[in-house]
């Protein structure tokens, strides 16, 4: 009985190729689409289940107060300063490891050959947490100060070779270290290998110890100052303690360390365990990126139901008569609803085989693009494709089925339905349900499209397009060259400047420190971020002086250093207002000062404000203007800003690396475009925007395809109508209006869900930025437009080509 | 008011070619009532289609008011035809879902008439056919005599000056028939042309002239004794 339902399904289809054609491509796509969706979202939530001990390990990041304004909501890493108190105090802990990732230059022996390399400073105890495989070498491989671990890609990449125990890396032409073991390349779904770091895969751990005296006896057991993004402190639990006890232990010994102003500044750390650290960048950025994808593609596949459900209704109609004829032979209710369901949900099936082979195409492809390693297990995913088969079959098909077979049969047979109104309402309410969704998605993606256009444009404040990046300058070596390397630069035809500073703008790095108006007053402290610059600096990035002066190497007061106890500085206008001057001429001559620091003996520093500078927006992006302050500080000097003119650009690049050279033979030039930098975080919120427009397009598209099937056969349905109609006199364009607006106002309504629901869903965006577009609703307006009219064009299409049929032909269809 | 000079209709589909109106001749004075009568599938329908604009002969003239239409697009046929010209069909071709009035009121929705004068309009021409009754109510709710007459009532609210009727009381009881019979008979004593399709002789009877028609040809016209 069932495969007779099959068989009279399939042959339905045949019968009505072009309506079955759109319920299945329909619904395969949006299958297609839900199941990428599920499996992507699956995937970057389930990493990291290569090492062994994975439900036992956790880390701690810091959230940040919700006055930071640093651009994210916490972090993934803690002070370091933790990690050595929490091995003290909570002895429970079994295992506690920190990693530090520093960027060195390594090279072998006297070989030239020499690359730029990221290496992972870690405690010993990492190896007891973490089991990584060992090609060569054991888990005591950086129990020693000089030992270190290579990934297998590492190994090859500077040895040619896997076999490379005993041999010495150098970091940096100074730092020897000898090779204890080689492990396996992390697979790509870890953590280690998450979409925000680069060279993936490659692997290097160095202990932890050795960084310190790397870097100018830098305490990393005492660093109260210091969070990057990455740096981690991961902890291996017994198996009866759990999360919460974690937490509690790890706020605990916050609580009783932190410096006070930190603890304003983090009020609380956050334990997670292992399996979300690849995805906490997105809580951390506040955005919900692996739900959204997840509840898009959920909203793409409801619109395709509605496909569905909408033709099956409209089409179900027309089969009036066989159900009647089924009826009168004794078919009760129940055994044509199971009639009608087995046809949908045979539909279902269809559309989800062609899904599943589009997934076979399609995650390849994905993989190799994004450097993942999503896969089709078929076995883990089988209940979830058969549910999801059965959910889609039975909703999309239980109300054409359940209207189609609930009248009379005497009312079937004479086929009365087709002259009634029955399940207009319900199809105008499923129209308008698909546009909402759409609508709302187009107006989402403008919104974003806009905003990013703006965040684009407001960086434009700093000519991005003309200044040359050299990273790494603060290496010992080539700091001592620092004015060579600048005069020479500054010789090259083409190179109109060049300077130093700490960071560039774009960079997000929060450079802070706490000050306060009055010598010693702990009560009003204040927050400065600061950027150390040279003399060219603001020539460099045409950064105006509103009042004062600039700095100077030639006065002494202008010049920072750890030991000095004045300093003059330039500050911005919000610096001004918080540190409650009344207004930047009142500020010029006056003092602020650095806040005591109980712990340590350094002297209170007195900053004297000489400069006045505009607000400008310095880490750009997402983050909001900041009081900052601009010092020559010749010490913490890491970048070279080479501003070049638009002509020849490729030899003036040229140039600038053969100058490079000569001044610093032993280091690679490290070079980019301040654009680049730009980048590094624009092409998130642009991927974001692309993937969003992705699923609006998918969206919008299926919606159309169903609403033109639906007017196809509306229309059909409506010929004898349109016939007398067009007999009576009626104009073409009058036809075409009485059809198209048939389906406008379901669409109409539509608006009224999907352009509130935009603009909130718009702010939840916005209020991401500091600077965000003014005419929202002028956008949500603009999308709904684009909504309407391709519903418009979609439905007259088709309306005009019936309307200019000759009307007997109309007429004749009875 | 008309005239059709060697004017033929082939239908093609893909294997057949079946010749509906074979250089047909004829001419309809403006005032006259005439019939036309022939077997099933001689061409009855066709040449009334052709006539009212429904349909575009293959070959030949036509000349309505002078004009020759026979070559004229879709609109501009669809122009004249909404001024001069009205239809009854065997089938009332009635549309459900509008009431009578609503119905009737088709037929100069698409002509430039307020809402005042339709209302007039409707209302006398509802009186005339003697539906007025009945005005709410849907086709289906009505005997066929009376989709009938709501049919007529539609046909000539506009002032049409031809009133082509396709088997007008095919689907009516002999008392019913005569009904609509009487009241063609009556516009056309008002100066109304009608040209009908019928199968009765005693409903062409009611006509001046009666044209017969047999394999697309234009066999016999024979005039009715005054």
């Amino acid at each position: 009985m069932y495969s007779n339902y099959v068989k009279l399904a399939l042959r339905n289809m045949g019968k009505n190729r072009l309506y079955a054609f759109i319920n299945i491509t329909g619904l395969a796509i949006g299958l297609a689409v839900f199941l990428f969706g599920s499996i992507l979202a699956g995937y970057e939530r389930d990493h990291d289940s290569m090492f062994s001990q994975r439900d036992r390990i956790f880390t701690a990041g810091s959230v940040f107060a919700p006055d930071a304004d640093i651009g994210v909501l916490e972090t993934d890493s803690i002070y370091t300063a933790m990690a050595p108190l929490l091995r003290n105090e909570s002895s429970d802990i079994e295992a506690i490891a920190r990693t530090v990732t520093r960027e060195f230059l390594i090279s072998v022996g006297d070989n030239n050959d020499s690359y730029y390399q990221t290496v992972s400073f870690a405690d010993p105890e990492l190896t007891q947490i973490f089991d990584f495989k060992y090609l060569y070498g054991d888990a005591s491989a950086i129990d020693s100060p000089n030992g270190i671990i290579l990934s297998e890609s590492i190994a090859q990449k500077f040895f040619g070779r896997s076999d490379v125990v005993g041999e010495v890396l150098t970091l940096d032409h100074e730092h020897d270290l000898r090779v204890t073991a080689v492990i396996e390349n992390i697979p790509e779904d870890s953590h280690f290998n998450s979409s925000i770091i680069q060279d993936r895969g490659d692997r290097i751990f160095a202990p932890l110890v050795r960084l310190g005296p790397m870097q100018g006896d830098f305490k990393f057991d005492e660093d109260w100052g210091n969070l990057s993004m990455g740096d981690m402190t991961y902890m291996l639990l017994p198996a009866d303690k759990d999360q919460q006890w974690l937490s509690d232990e790890v706020n605990a010994v916050f609580q009783r360390h932190a410096p006070e102003g930190q603890q304003d500044f983090i009020p609380s750390l956050r334990v997670r365990p292992l399996v979300e650290a690849n995805t906490m960048i997105w809580d951390a950025m506040g955005v919900p990126a692996i739900d959204t994808i997840r509840l898009l593609g959920l909203l793409v596949l409801i619109i395709a139901c509605v496909n569905y459900t909408n033709l099956a209704t409209a089409q179900s109609l027309g089969r009036a008569r066989e159900v009647g004829l089924r009826k009168t032979f004794g078919a009760g209710q129940r055994q044509l609803l199971v009639q009608f369901l087995v046809e949908s949900l045979t539909t279902a099936v269809i559309a989800m085989l062609l899904a599943v082979a589009c997934m076979e195409l399609l995650i390849p492809a994905f993989n190799q693009w994004a450097g993942k390693l999503v896969s089709l297990d078929y076995l883990a995913i089988a209940p979830f494709l058969i549910v999801t088969t059965c959910a889609v079959g039975v909703l999309a098909g239980a109300y054409p089925a359940y209207l189609i077979t609930r009248s009379s049969p005497i009312d079937s047979l004479k086929n009365t339905m087709l002259k009634g109104n029955r399940g207009n309402l319900f199809r105008s309410v499923m129209i308008g349900t698909q546009f909402a969704i759409s609508i709302f998605m187009l107006a989402s993606v403008l919104v974003m499209y806009y905003q990013n256009q703006e965040v684009e444009k407001s960086s434009n404040i700093f000519p991005k397009s003309n200044i040359v990046i050299l990273e790494r300058v603060q290496v010992d070596e080539i700091a001592q060259r620092h004015e060579t390397l600048r005069q020479q630069l500054m010789a090259i035809p083409g190179v109109e400047n060049a300077s130093y500073s700490s960071q560039v703008p774009f960079q997000q790095s929060n450079s802070s420190s706490t000050v306060t108006r009055d010598k010693g007053d702990d009560s009003a402290v204040v927050t400065l971020n600061n950027v150390a610059i040279d003399e060219g600096f603001l020539e460099t990035y045409d950064i105006p002086l509103l009042g004062g002066r600039t700095l100077s190497r030639d006065i002494a007061n202008d010049i920072n250093s750890e030991e000095a106890e004045q300093v003059n500085v330039l500050i911005n206008q919000l610096g001004v207002e918080s540190l409650g001057f009344e207004s930047g001429q009142a500020a010029l001559g006056q003092s602020f000062f650095s806040q005591r620091d109980e712990e340590s003996e350094d002297p209170i520093k007195q900053y004297t404000i000489v400069g006045l500078v505009p607000d400008q927006n310095f880490l750009g992006l997402h983050n909001k203007i900041k009081p900052m302050t601009f010092i020559l500080s010749p010490d913490w000097l890491r970048v070279a800003s080479v501003r070049v003119e638009g002509t020849n650009l490729s030899q003036t690049l040229q140039d600038i690396e053969r100058v490079w050279k000569e001044v610093n033979p032993d280091y690679p030039i490290q070079q980019r475009f301040l654009d680049d930098v730009f980048a590094d975080i624009y092409t998130i919120f642009q991927t974001m925007n692309k993937v969003l427009a992705g699923f609006a397009m998918v969206a919008l598209s299926l919606a159309l395809i169903g609403l033109f099937g639906l007017a196809a056969f509306m229309a059909e349905r409506r010929t004898r109508e349109i016939g007398i109609r067009k007999v009576l006199g009626a104009r073409v364009d009058q036809i075409v209006r009485l059809l198209v607006w048939q389906f406008s106002i379901p669409v109409l309504w539509s608006l009224l869900v999907a352009m509130p629901a935009a603009y909130a869903a718009s702010g939840m965006y916005l209020n991401f930025f500091s600077e965000r577009i003014m005419m929202l609703p002028l956008i949500i307006a603009l999308a709904s437009v684009m909504g309407l009219v391709t519903a418009w064009l979609i439905v007259a299409g088709h309306a005009v080509k019936i309307a200019t049929a000759s009307p007997i032909q109309s007429l004749r269809y009875e | 008011m008309l005239n059709l000079n060697n004017l033929s209709k082939v239908y093609r589909t893909d294997e057949v070619e079946t010749v509906a109106l074979n250089t047909v001749n004829i001419g309809i004075e403006q005032g006259e009532f005439v019939a036309i009568m022939g077997p099933s599938g001689c061409g009855k329908s066709t040449l009334l289609n052709v006539i009212g604009m429904l349909d575009r002969p293959s070959e030949g003239e036509y000349l309505f008011m002078g004009e020759d239409v026979a070559g004229y697009g879709e609109s501009r046929l669809s122009e004249i035809r909404k001024q001069n010209i009205g239809f009854i069909f065997q089938n009332f071709n009635l549309i459900d879902e509008l009431s009578v009035r609503e119905n009737i009121e088709l037929a100069l929705l698409y002509h430039d008439i307020n809402a005042r004068e339709r209302k007039r309009r409707i209302e006398q021409v509802m009186d005339k056919v003697g539906i007025a009754h009945r005005a709410k109510h849907r086709p289906s709710q009505l005997s066929g005599g009376q989709q009938q007459r709501v049919a007529v009532a539609r046909a000539v609210v506009g002032d049409q000056s031809l009133i082509l009727a396709d088997e007008p009381t095919g689907n009516l009881d002999s008392v019913h028939g005569q009904e609509v019979m009487e009241m063609l008979q009556s516009l056309n004593d008002e100066g109304t042309t009608i040209a009908m399709v019928t199968h009765s002789s005693a409903h062409a009877d009611y006509a001046r002239r009666t044209i017969n028609l047999f394999d697309g040809h234009v066999v016999t016209q024979s005039l009715r004794a005054a």
